[in-house]
């Protein structure tokens, strides 16, 4: 019996890049799973709002919006030095890519220091009522995000430090930013339905 | 394309080990791929077929203990004012069976198979994510555990499979009953979850070349669109059952409305997963209905686009009807009517699947083993189910009949005929391909006959029983009601069906060594799984196989190419493309390692600890950060081209 | 069990009548029509598809047993009786839509002006009703039992104190949730008189078992005869056995719980007892009234409802004689 033919694949390479990977595809998936989290979230936000007779309730005074507006810029910000450390890496130049990892921590724990000082001056708390409750509990779930991506990139700074670092690496590094850059949209969403909407549709009257 | 039928011996797998090259590359293959070993290996095991095994044995476990308990029902409710369970036991027994049957039985069980099946179907080595797979596992245990032990410390959930607030709620159920039961969900959905990624992954990303979107095998399809919706649906749950357990804990108020919470928002959350959820048990059956169907009429599953279709609108449709439900809450009747007509649409590709497949039969060569048997006995029995759906739809007629023994009839005949009968079929068809040996046809039909009687004594009577007014969810009745009856009959039923069920459990424990033993295929099947030895080696394909039509071992011929230039030194596999399943290129698969129990400890510590303390997070942060650290943390030893040397 | 060996004697005089498919109210009886259709309609459909399985299976196969798709022209056949039958679904499902929607509209307001309105609050476990009028002095309050005059609409304002629990009597019509934080609310006739049962129908814990209520629909006359009568102050009582039952009552942990007009017992945690003589049932319709279930219930309530909220009462036996006479004596 002859043997079959056969289609040879040792040529191919060994790492990809986006969609090719199938790394791309469970870090889509952990964002379409968080991200539906985030949508219901909200969803309940607008739930618990439609039921109500004043919104946001008594008593609830906010940050303003200039303090709350700078950290999501500062968050906002994060996004250029990410970006420009996936680009790095897809140059394989492993000191520019230490170099932004550094720049983008040192935002975040900017962020986290403003938002640590705004929750800590807030007029109610998770246990005054539902509106508390949901802004409490999202800024918590968000947060614990943002404490991801620190302890994510600390560890790629260690690692390419030390070394060994592998081409496939590089594909790490930009999955790392793609989901930063969800993370921050997270908060422009939240941002947007905490901050604006009250201070621009006003409260509703009893 | 040659479309010749062609035997079995020229199959190529077998062919080429006659080659002493090939048996070499054999050898290194095995020593690779060597599943791990020793009790430390136990633990560290990342192989799908080793994974999925386990998925299936826990899962049968939990349905045997959930059959337990729905016979402790059937007995306390075979006579009126019956004493066997008081009311605080029975309503432990009722939530704990219910949340048994949907969160550790049909879920893993449908993800477990999944599991084991897809990579050897779509003709790749391992999972997309071989360690995730392993982790996933190991939180489902360490949650089915979790619930039975405070069941058995008198902590079971006693506040319903649903957990309606606020009954659920920390003014009407204070200890620890309903977090345990919050935790338990919380541990599933994360293993679910984790599961629907591995297999979208690998649909996407692993099919064999030649295996484009046209050809990937219904029961593939199947497991696509449910993980899909396990996606989309199992964050609802995640997000309740994360409220339910702070409203409990820390005293926030979600639910309640003293303080601007909502108990509705419960109710829409937890439903807004809660009737995907039926989907995502009923789709795999479906897919496991065509697998059994071809092989056992000797014809491809006729209307292949059709039943794709029908899926992929289920899938969406089935996010649009979450609200029949809630029928009886009091909604606006515009909004009902809307509702309505989507559970009623959802009839059409339900509708279509079956014309479908009883066009299959009509065109095939039937050879009536138990499996079609099962098929026939899930095509009478969930007909039934699905025109009780039909019925529910209906507002009016929902509001006499919702959370009454009606509605535990009609979701019975979907579950159990809808999804348990093609299970069982399921597994007596892959059995051999699992454990290597052949189940008795004897015994087969025997517990066949006995599951689907006694599953029609059980359950058809409580279609009249609902509709002569007795609700749900009672530990019992009095006895001017005229129900004692047929609640009797009822409980006869269920022993029946329960002894149908220990024949097939007997049968599959006797025939693990008494069997006939199976060779790759014993039934003449179509799909790849049945190309390999059986159990298969822990490589899966030596030669990963090529597929040139959508029942590709029907289609084989002597010059069927595969694929060679795969490494045997390291875990190799193939990445080809998303559309065509063109060859793209490879990766290295992580071998056995301890971290992803490690990290399932870690997450356990942290939700364990949390029902008590609010410190539960950030004392389980710290293992589960190291854990995740070490995991991720690159060593350098797959192969890849260094950038930098370990300094 | 009491309730056992009552049940058999006059078994609907206290349980009622509990068929959705008995209406003995327009509501229920359009449900009704609408169940029949579907049955039908359903049946039709069930019969018609194990026919084409049954004719699919016993079939001679018209080709040879060698694996493979269809051949053409069965398979040009088989696509036009799937499609032919996808599409007749697809009629049939509109039919049933069209029936639904329009019995949903029948069913959803029996609006009259003059309807007799009552409050209903769930409780774990009994129901509290409390009939309004705009005058204070004519508004009844009562539990676990529901007058209503026959052929007359009744609108039920439906509201929960602790759970959710489900207002559901099949003879007359669906349920409708009691739900904390929203009020609803539900009309319902009676086309005769009867008796008929209510039931929870939303899990509420341990006793939603035992959480019954009855309907009973008079003539209008009788009705009235009754709301007047529970309009009155129950008369003092007329022996010294009732009078010590009384003195017992206000003394007794009683009190703090429950309220009987004309008396210093005024609690709102349970039933009102102003006129408990007069109600067929205890427990919320579990138990028939009689003075041996009436004694048995005071001593030890969790005997027959299991975690029920009232506890157990150690009574002297002459007190409790005295307090179940007394109790006896509030027609």
């Amino acid at each position: 019996m002859k043997r079959p033919p056969s289609i040879d694949v040792s040529e191919l390479p060994t790492t990809a890049f986006g969609q090719r990977d199938p790394l791309w595809w469970g870090v889509t998936g952990v964002m379409c799973i968080e991200g539906t989290m985030f949508a219901l979230m909200a969803a309940s936000y607008f739930y618990l709002r439609g039921g109500a007779y004043v919104w946001p309730p008594p008593g609830v005074l906010h940050p303003g919006l200039g303090i709350t507006t700078l950290n999501l810029a500062i968050l906002v910000l994060s996004i250029v030095p990410m970006h420009l450390a996936a680009q790095a890496a897809e140059r394989e130049d492993l000191p520019k890519i230490r170099l932004w990892l550094a720049v983008s921590t040192v935002l975040f724990v900017a962020f986290l220091s403003i938002r640590i000082s705004i929750m800590a001056h807030l007029t109610f708390r998770w246990d005054s009522h539902a509106y508390g409750s949901l802004v409490w509990v999202t800024v918590g779930l968000h947060t614990l995000h943002v404490l991801t991506g620190i302890v994510e990139n600390l560890m790629f700074i260690t690692v390419l430090t030390r070394g060994p670092v592998e081409d496939k690496l590089m594909d790490d590094l930009r999955l790392n930013s793609m989901y930063w850059y969800f993370v921050v949209a997270c908060w422009v969403l939240f941002y947007c339905i905490f901050y604006l909407d009250p201070g621009l549709l006003g409260t509703r009257g009893v | 394309m040659n479309a010749e039928p062609i035997d079995r011996e020229l199959v190529p797998d077998e062919e080429a080990v006659a080659d002493a090259a090939a048996a070499e590359d054999r050898r290194l293959l095995e020593r690779t791929w060597k599943y791990a070993s020793g009790l430390r290996g136990w633990f560290a095991e990342v192989d799908h077929s080793k994974i999925g095994v386990r998925y299936i044995v826990t899962a049968l476990i939990f349905f045997a203990l959930g059959g337990i308990e729905a016979l402790m029902m059937r007995v306390q409710l075979a006579r009126p004012e019956n004493r066997f369970l008081g009311p605080d036991l029975y309503n432990q027994v009722f939530t704990t069976h219910g949340s048994t049957m949907m969160f550790l039985f049909a879920v893993p069980m449908m993800l477990g198979l999944a599991v084991y099946l897809v990579p050897l179907m779509v003709g790749t080595r391992n999972l997309a994510f071989p360690r995730l797979n392993a982790f996933s596992y190991y939180i489902y245990l360490i949650g089915g555990l979790f619930l039975y032990t405070a069941f058995f410390l008198n902590t079971g959930p006693d506040a319903g499979w649903f957990a309606y607030v606020p009954l659920s709620g920390p003014q009407f159920s204070p200890g620890k009953r309903v977090d345990v039961w919050a935790q338990m969900i919380t541990f599933t959905e994360i293993s679910s979850l984790a599961v629907a990624l591995n297999l979208i992954t690998t649909i996407f990303k692993q099919r064999a070349p030649g295996m484009s979107l046209n050809r990937i095998p219904l029961y593939v399809w199947a497991m696509l669109v449910t993980s899909f919706m396990v996606v989309f649906a199992m964050p609802a749950v995640m997000l309740s059952s994360l409220m339910l357990a702070l409203d409990r804990l820390i005293d926030t108020h979600f639910f309640n409305p003293a303080a601007g919470g909502d108990a509705l928002l419960w109710q829409h959350l937890f439903w807004f997963f809660g009737h995907p959820e039926v989907y995502i048990i009923f789709i795999p059956a479906t897919g496991i209905v065509s697998s059994i169907l071809a092989p056992f009429t000797r014809r491809e599953v006729f209307g292949y686009m059709p039943l794709v279709l029908s899926l992929v609108a289920t899938g969406f449709i089935g996010f649009g009807l979450w609200v029949h439900h809630m029928f009886a809450t009091g909604l606006p009747q515009l909004g009902a009517s809307f509702f309505t007509a989507a559970s009623i649409m959802i009839a059409i590709p339900t509708g279509t699947q079956i014309f479908c497949w009883i066009a299959t039969l009509w065109g095939g060569h039937l050879r009536f083993k138990t499996p079609l048997l099962y098929v026939l006995g899930f095509l009478f029995t969930f007909v039934i189910g699905g025109l009780t759906g039909v019925m529910l739809a209906a507002v009016p007629l929902n509001l006499q009949v919702h959370d009454t023994f009606f509605v535990v009839a009609h979701f019975h005949y979907v579950l159990i005929g809808g999804a348990v009968f093609p299970l069982l079929g399921g597994l007596f068809y892959w059995y051999p391909k699992i454990t290597g040996r052949m189940l008795s046809e004897t015994w087969g039909k025997i517990s066949f006959g006995l599951v689907f009687v006694g599953f029609q004594v059980t359950f058809f009577p409580q279609h009249i029983l609902g509709l002569e007014g007795m609700p749900r969810r009672v530990y019992t009745y009095l006895p001017g009601t005229g129900w004692g009856s047929l609640n009797l009959l009822s409980t006869v039923g269920a022993f029946i069906l329960g002894l149908g069920v220990l024949v097939y459990v007997l049968n599959g424990l006797v025939s693990l060594r008494r069997g006939e033993p199976a060779g790759n295929d014993p039934w003449g099947s179509d799909t790849l799984e049945w190309s390999v030895s059986s159990p298969p080696p822990p490589y899966n394909f030596q030669f990963l196989p090529t597929v040139s039509g959508r029942s590709p071992r029907w289609l084989w011929h002597d010059q069927h190419p595969v694929i060679t230039g795969l490494r045997s030194d390291r875990r190799e596999f193939l990445i080809t493309n998303l559309m065509d399943a063109e060859p793209d290129h490879r990766q290295v698969s992580p071998g056995p390692t301890l971290w992803p129990f490690i990290l399932s400890l870690g997450v356990g510590v942290t939700f364990i600890v949390g029902i008590f303390t609010p410190w539960g997070l950030p004392i389980g942060a710290v293992p589960v950060t190291i854990a995740l650290i070490a995991w991720f943390w690159p060593r350098g030893d797959q192969g890849h081209k260094l950038l930098k040397e370990k300094s | 069990m009491n309730a056992g060996m009552n049940a058999g004697m006059n078994g609907i005089h206290w349980i009622g009548r509990h068929s959705a498919l008995h209406a003995h109210g327009i509501e229920a009886a359009r449900i009704g029509h609408l169940w029949w259709l579907m049955f039908w309609v359903c049946s039709t459909v069930f019969v018609l598809v194990m026919a084409a399985t049954g004719f699919a299976i016993t079939r001679r196969p018209d080709s040879t047993g060698l694996p493979g798709p269809v051949a053409p022209r069965s398979r040009l056949w088989m696509t036009r009786v799937v499609a032919g039958a996808v599409g007749l679904t697809i009629v049939t499902l509109f039919v049933l839509l069209f029936a639904s929607v329009a019995t949903g509209r029948a069913v959803a307001s029996l609006g009259a002006p003059s309807a007799v309105v009552i409050k209903v609050t769930g409780h774990q476990w009994w129901w509290e009703v409390e009939y309004q009028d705009p005058q204070p002095s004519h508004i009844v309050r009562t539990a676990n039992e529901i007058h209503i005059p026959a052929g007359r609409p009744v609108l039920i304002r439906l509201a929960s104190n602790d759970v959710i629990h489900s207002f559901w009597v099949p003879s007359l019509h669906g349920k409708r949730d009691l739900i904390p934080g929203h009020d609803s609310q539900l009309w319902i006739e009676a086309d005769r008189p009867g008796t008929y049962r209510g039931f929870c129908a939303e899990f509420c814990g341990h006793q939603h078992a035992h959480m019954g209520l009855l309907i009973i629909a008079d003539r209008p006359d009788r009705y009235a005869a009754w709301y007047a009568a529970q309009l009155q102050t129950p008369p003092p009582p007329a022996s010294p056995l009732e009078q010590r039952g009384r003195q017992v009552v206000e003394a007794a942990p009683c009190a703090l719980c429950h309220t009987i007009g004309g008396t210093t017992a005024s609690g709102s945690l349970g039933p009102d007892l102003t006129h408990l003589a007069s109600r067929r049932t205890l427990a919320a319709a579990t138990l028939p009234n009689t003075a041996a279930n009436l004694g048995a219930w005071i001593v030890d309530p969790q005997a027959a409802k299991p975690g029920n909220q009232m506890p157990a009462n150690s009574l002297a036996p002459g007190d409790l004689q005295a307090v179940v006479a007394y109790l006896e004596s509030l027609r």
